[in-house]
Parts: structure tokens; sequence; C-alpha cells
């Protein structure tokens, strides 16, 4: 052991220590919760990598990985996040269900709170007249068009009952379909993504 | 169960080739590429680079099916991220009030730096470490940096694309002229027995092409991100 340790040289030894470093990473990446810490640790396994790749005389390869690994994807990964930190809600049912006695105390406005609270985003209630005046049909087109995450119905089957409409392919969905679970007057309805030509 | 089974099975198999191919390593291995194209790679392509050598001369064939791929995940982004069509050239850019002005300020001190340096590496691509791809990429990295400088900044996807595929044709046409000169696809179009200066012209040529097109596709990529989801 003590010899395999005197036999390396400084450039081998470098390279061992990078390769360790490289798993801590990506252990980190996988553990960590917050969004902007793995886009910083992704940054730098790439970076990483990329010495690695010039200690194994590759530097063209070192070049290309630095420019895309550790530059326009972890650009791209904020840019992505930074997109989805409201949570817009459209809401038609227009009653007590988000206003509640002037204050924003109804059933639902709780219920949308402690879902945004839950993945640190911004709730935003919206009930433009623009978009208010649009009929049921119309609920799909307006979530894949606009920026609209939910939209807020009355459920034309059940007496003071609500439909929440969202897109299916949007994760945040399953878990509010969870907490939808415990209201009985409130249900869920995901739209499947639909192909161009449909 | 009986896929779970089938699964372990092929995994089974590919394990079997793989071993099977990794003793014979011993007898496969031999060093005839790598000291031919040390003995001929700079008198035979004119490239000091000889990354830039193959990529450029001896496998330009595979070196065109690269930038296809490029070309069709860029379609294949667009398609995802579909909207109509006026929208298409909408305004979203990110939101100013989000990017920090000390990021605002350091961006502009780095994006000239940088787009200079983008074309050094596409321009000395045949010379040092790099080339039309790792080019391109840093290039496309400055222009992403110029979208957080001026939030406001409009593109038209689909001019960028257009150009992006009539670039592709470009070099297409430039790696088949050896066909009229010398009479074999993709090669220099010039005699292998020319001066190394002289062959350097069409590498660079292609290198500025190819830096060009990556460029334009990557830039086209992040403007979907960028659009997406407002």
């Amino acid at each position: 052991m003590v010899d395999f340790f005197q036999s390396l040289t400084l450039i081998e030894m470098t390279a061992y220590a990078l390769q360790a470093l490289l798993i801590m990473i990506a252990f980190a990446i996988v553990i960590h919760k917050n969004n902007g810490t793995i886009v910083i640790l992704i940054a730098s396994f790439s970076l990483v990598t990329a010495s690695l790749y010039v200690i194994n005389n590759a530097p063209d390869v070192a070049i290309a990985e630095v420019a895309i690994g550790s530059a326009i994807i972890p650009l791209i990964y904020v840019i992505s996040i930074s997109r989805q930190r409201e949570f817009i809600v459209l809401d038609k049912a227009m009653d007590d269900f988000i206003i509640h006695d002037n204050t924003f105390t109804g059933v639902g406005y709780i219920l949308l709170k402690r879902f945004s609270d839950f993945y640190h985003l911004e709730l935003n209630i919206t009930n433009d007249p623009m978009y208010y005046k649009d009929t049921v049909s119309r609920d799909q087109v307006l979530t894949e068009q606009t920026n609209v995450d939910l939209i807020i119905t009355k459920d034309p089957q059940k007496e003071d009952g609500y439909v929440l409409k969202g897109k299916a392919s949007n994760i945040l969905m399953s878990k509010l379909e969870e907490m939808v679970k415990d209201y009985d007057n409130i249900r869920l309805i995901k739209f499947k993504d639909r192909d161009l030509g449909e | 169960m009986s896929r779970k089974i089938l699964l372990v099975a092929m995994f089974a198999v590919l394990f079997g080739v793989f071993a099977t191919s990794m003793i014979e390593l011993e007898t496969l291995f031999n060093t005839y590429g790598k000291t031919y194209f040390l003995e001929h790679g700079y008198a035979e392509t004119g490239a000091s680079n000889l990354v830039t050598a193959i990529l450029l001369d001896y496998r330009l064939f595979d070196s065109l099916f690269e930038a296809g791929i490029l070309l069709i995940a860029v379609s294949g982004v667009i398609w995802i991220s579909k909207h109509d069509v006026e929208e298409k050239n909408a305004k979203f850019m990110i939101d100013k009030y989000k990017t920090p002005d000390l990021f605002i300020t350091f961006a502009r001190l780095v994006y000239p730096l940088m787009l200079a340096f983008g074309f050094y590496v596409i321009i000395n691509g045949h010379i040092s470490p790099g080339g039309g791809f790792q080019g391109g990429a840093i290039v496309a990295t400055a222009i992403l940096i110029l979208y957080y400088i001026d939030a406001n900044k409009e593109t038209n996807i689909g001019l960028i694309v257009t150009v992006e595929k009539i670039l592709y044709l470009l070099i297409v046409l430039m790696a088949s002229i050896s066909i009229i000169t010398q009479g074999a696809f993709f090669t220099n179009f010039f005699n292998p027995s020319a001066d190394a200066d002289l062959k350097a012209i069409y590498l660079v040529l292609l290198n500025v092409l190819i830096g060009f097109k990556v460029a334009l596709g990557l830039w086209t990529i992040f403007t979907a991100f960028l659009k997406e989801g407002r």
C-alpha cells in the first residue's frame, strides 16, 4: 500500500483525487434538495471532468465539456427554474371559494396556499375577464397556450362542488391530486397532452 | 415477470459479449492508426491539431452526421416547445427584475471577451485545441449572456433555423468540392502534396462554417427554453 502511494507521480495523485471528488459531487447532486445548489454542483461536476480530460491529454474534449457542461447547461437550468417560480390560477368560479368575507380565507385559497408554500412558489390568482368569458370547452386550450397552471370552475354535476383543471404533464399536479383527496366537494381533472395534429 | 427475465438474459448476453471481447483485447489492440496519424497527419492534412485532421479530413463523413444530429435535436426542441406561430416571435425574455445588477455589469464586461475567445477557438481550430464545435458552443454562451444584459431582446427563431440549415448545406457542399478537384468525396480540395498553409484554408473555412452552425443551433435551443412557460 505504501509502495503504491510512493510510486505515484503528482499528476497521477491529482487524477485520483479528482476522481474521488467526482464521486462525492455525484452523490451530493442526488442527495441535495435545493435546485440552485444542484445547478452549481452539476457545473462543478463538468469542471472536474474537464480537468480529468486535460490530465488524460484530451484538451479538445475538455474545451467542449467546459463550454457545454459548465456554461450552457447550468444557464438553461437556471432559466427553466426561474420560469416556474409562480403558480398561476385562473378563477372562473367567482364565489366564496377563494374570497370569503372579503378576505383570502376561502377553502380553495387555503388549499392552494398550502400547496404553493410546499413548493416555495408564489401563488398568483387571476380572474382576467379576457379568459373568464371563454367557454368550458376552451379550458384545455387555455392551459396549453397561456401561462395559466390551474383553472377553477364550478362542478356541473354536483351542487356546491368545484373542479380544478390542469395539465397532466405538469409534475406539480400529482401532489395537488393527493391534497385534493381530503376534500369531498373538489375534484381534479388532468388534461393529457395532445399531439400537433389533434 | 417474463419481461424481467428477458431483460436479465439480455444483460447477461451483453456482458458475455463484452467479456469475450476483453479477453481478445491483447490481440485486437494495435498502435497502427496512432503511429500513422502521428507520422502522416500533418503532411497530408496541414493540421497540427491531429483531432481536427481526423474530424475534418480522414473522418469527415462521420463529422457531417454529427453536425446533422444537432440539426435534428434543434428541430426536436422546437417541436416539443410548440406554440402558436405569432407567439413564437414574442418578446418574452428573462424578466429584468430577476437578474441582479452585479450579474448584468459583469456580463457586459465579459461578453466581448467571450465572443473573441470563441472566434479564436474556431479560427485556430487546426493549430490549437478546439475547433468548430467547441468555439461555436463558446459563441453560443456569449449570445446567451446577451439575453441577461438586454432583457427585451427580440429573436426571430424562423430566420435563425433557416440560416442554420443553409449553413449545413454549405458544409456538405464544401466537403463535396473534392470530388471535382481530387476525385474523392469528403476530403481536402487541395492536392495532398500542396503546401500546408494552403491546405489550412480549407480547414479554417470548414471550421468557421461548423462553428456558426453550432452557435446558431444552440442559440435556437435556449431561445426555445426562454420562451417556454410564459
